[in-house]
């Protein structure tokens, strides 16, 4: 049914292992031998439904197929819908549609929902044992806001447990395998949304970003990831883990998607009191059509690549993506320079004592008394510690135990209150850069993704994987993470994602920039080998 | 701020965080030597004595397997301590917006009580019913 919204696949298998893989840059010159690939899934979507060419129901049904097929082997899913759920709600569009009645921005859109972020009618564990099947009262702001809007929430992602870890094998249920390599992790902590989106199991999804866990997952797996303003998106209904860094995050197969959805759930919330009220842009005026564009459509766009990131210790292939990514954007008619923030690499552990810190509070509220599950013991502090030692998986005790040290009498000063300078230092630091640059580039990661049990007993080690992330959430900006190339690795390469990051509430310009990258970019399709026979057909 | 002009000069005197040696395929990264050096000036973790606080119940394998764990997490938190924050003002979160959105004190019910009360794994209505407290002498 969407076969009109189909590239022809240009990507051939590597011949060599270590070369990077170059897409191909090209300026917007209109009907180049390649279609470039359609804008937006959301849009194509809408445009189909409304014209009758397909149904919601026979859509559902498609999307149905392929998850059914590829869960198997990747696993993204904590819980999906029941199929008649799904399609009732398909056929009700449908007949909304057939009478003319108005229908919302995202109808008809199958959207994954990250399982730590409640929904009413599914289980939300936070990807752990202690919440299996907790069903919440309520449903999150962002996931009412998408219901309301016509999106069909397909079902909850995997992820690691209450958003810590950086690959799903914190999770207490299950790994989630990245579509393309299934020995290699998807990323995290949403690597399952990012696999179902990477896979087309669903068009679109919700994650959550604390340190980077929406943007290192869509560079793993090949999707846009865009991590919003802390303010933009409500909180309310995200299970919390450090409510200062926290934020609600999109995934999508391009730009634009990504873009629509951050509309559809933004804007001030009374029920979360760190929501701003600023008013929410319209984002979609920002997807120029290709036809309209000039040919150096980013002249004049100050573009600041952070020294730091591009240096020891980032895989040198990524770095040469990451930098043909920014000769695309000089194409393009950026204005590039490099700049440096020395304060960069302190941004690790200060996040990492906040993050420890502020969960180590959120966490105390899961004592087996009110939801969860329960050990009874013959006393009130055995049921609380029998009911989270079993119920708690390794890291996470990990990580409380290490804030509750940090926040001990006698040693705030030393680590919390040092954190929160650091802060101040970083904060101020990409402020400065943002005032002479639109926007900054680095890496999404230092690496693209890894074996499956590789760092797993290694925290460290794993934590150094969220150097190019958490200085934004530190920072509270929005970042965006796309696809820009491919490094050796699987049957059809790794794929490689750069982080464009803007000044606060600046959503607006990374789309746009995005957008453009995205459609001008030739010769790469970021399609994963495990559907790309069914994609390409 | 004069520390900020320290900063930079502070900041290239600390060792590289850590550095990777290159393989074809992304392989472990493993810090080197340097990374592990820095040993924080407090007092260690006490593992069993953080989990009373936090009331986890730890298996001793459990305390044996986080210990080392954890003291190596705290040691590289340590850094932080080399640096000169002097006159910096905490953050005590990124103040994007900067504006007070707090909502009226107002009470509101609830609509979905039953819900609620349906996740309470021992609820004999109206009360959520718990072990007895015991006071330690």
């Amino acid at each position: 049914m969407l076969s009109s919204a189909q590239t022809p696949r240009l990507l051939r298998s590597p011949t060599t292992t270590t070369t990077t893989l170059k897409c191909l840059h090209s300026s917007p010159v209109p009907a180049s031998a390649t279609a470039p690939p359609p804008p937006s899934q959301i849009l194509t979507t809408r445009k189909s439904l409304l014209s009758r060419q397909t149904s919601a129901v026979d859509l559902a049904k498609s999307f149905l197929d392929r998850l059914r097929r590829t869960e198997p082997h990747l696993n993204s899913f904590l819980h999906v819908s029941p199929e008649e759920v799904i399609l009732k709600q398909a056929e009700e569009l449908d007949n909304k549609i057939k009478n003319n009645e108005a229908v919302g921005p995202l109808a008809g859109v199958l959207v994954g929902v990250k399982d730590n972020i409640c929904t009413y009618d599914m289980p939300s564990t936070a990807g752990s044992r202690l919440l299996e099947n907790y069903r919440p009262p309520f449903d999150a702001t962002a996931v009412r806001k998408m219901r309301e809007s016509g999106a069909i929430v397909v079902g909850k992602t995997n992820l690691d447990e209450f958003g810590m870890g950086s690959t799903t094998e914190g999770s207490g249920y299950q790994v989630t395998a990245n579509p393309w390599d299934l020995s290699r992790v998807p990323g995290g902590s949403s690597g399952g949304s990012a696999a179902a989106v990477s896979s087309r199991q669903c068009m679109v999804a919700l994650g959550s970003d604390t340190g980077g866990s929406v943007r290192q997952p869509a560079s793993f797996c090949g999707v846009v990831g865009l991590k919003p303003t802390y303010g933009r998106i409500s909180r309310y209904g995200l299970v919390a883990y450090a409510s200062s860094l926290d934020v609600i995050g999109c995934f999508g197969s391009s730009v634009a998607d990504a873009g629509i959805l951050l509309h559809t759930i933004s804007g001030h919330d009374k029920f979360d009191a760190t929501s701003s009220k600023r008013e929410v842009p319209d984002y979609q005026s920002q997807f120029v059509a290709m036809d309209y564009l000039e040919s150096k459509p980013l002249k004049g766009v100050r573009v600041g690549v952070i020294r730091e990131t591009l240096e020891n210790g980032v895989d040198s292939e990524v770095i040469s993506s990451v930098r043909d990514a920014v000769s695309h954007l000089e194409d393009l008619g950026c204005s590039v320079t490099e700049v440096s923030l020395p304060s960069f690499s302190l941004g690790l552990p200060a996040y990492y004592i906040l993050a420890s810190s502020e969960s180590s509070s959120n966490l105390s509220r899961y004592d087996g008394v009110r939801y969860g599950k329960q050990v009874l013991g013959d006393e009130l502090n055995s049921l609380y510690g029998d009911s989270r030692a079993q119920g708690f998986g390794s890291e996470v005790k990990m990580r409380i135990l290490m804030g509750t040290y940090a926040l001990s009498a006698g040693y705030y000063d030393a680590y919390y209150k040092r954190a929160q300078q650091v802060r101040t230092i970083i904060r101020n630091s990409f402020k400065e850069a943002l005032d002479k640059n639109d926007i900054l580039i680095s890496p999404a990661a230092p690496s693209v993704a890894y074996k499956i049990g590789e760092k797993k007993n290694d925290p460290l080690a794993m934590y150094a994987g969220d150097i190019m992330t958490v200085n934004v959430n530190l920072a509270g900006l929005p970042a965006l993470v796309l696809p820009c190339g491919f490094v050796g690795g699987g049957s059809a390469g790794l794929p490689v994602g750069f982080q464009m990051i803007g000044a606060a509430f600046d959503e607006e310009k990374l789309l746009k920039i995005g957008h453009i990258f995205e459609q001008t970019l030739q010769g790469c399709s970021f399609i994963p080998p495990i559907i790309a026979d069914e994609w390409t057909s | 701020m004069g520390s900020r002009a320290a900063l930079p000069l502070l900041v290239r005197a600390t060792p590289p965080l850590f550095s990777f040696r290159k393989r074809p395929y992304p392989k472990a990264h493993v810090p080197n030597k340097r990374f592990y050096a820095q040993k924080s000036s407090l007092e260690p973790p006490n593992v069993p004595r953080l989990a009373e606080t936090a009331r986890i119940s730890l298996t001793p394998q459990e305390v044996d397997e986080f210990a080392p764990k954890i003291r190596q997490v705290v040691d590289w938190f340590a850094q932080l301590q080399a640096v000169d924050l002097h006159s910096v003002e905490p953050a005590i979160r990124a103040d994007t917006d900067g504006e007070d959105n707090l909502r009226g004190d107002v009470p509101e019910i609830f609509d979905n009580r039953d819900a609620i009360v349906a996740a309470v794994p021992t609820f004999e209505d109206p009360y959520i019913k718990v072990p007895k407290v015991l006071n330690k002498e």
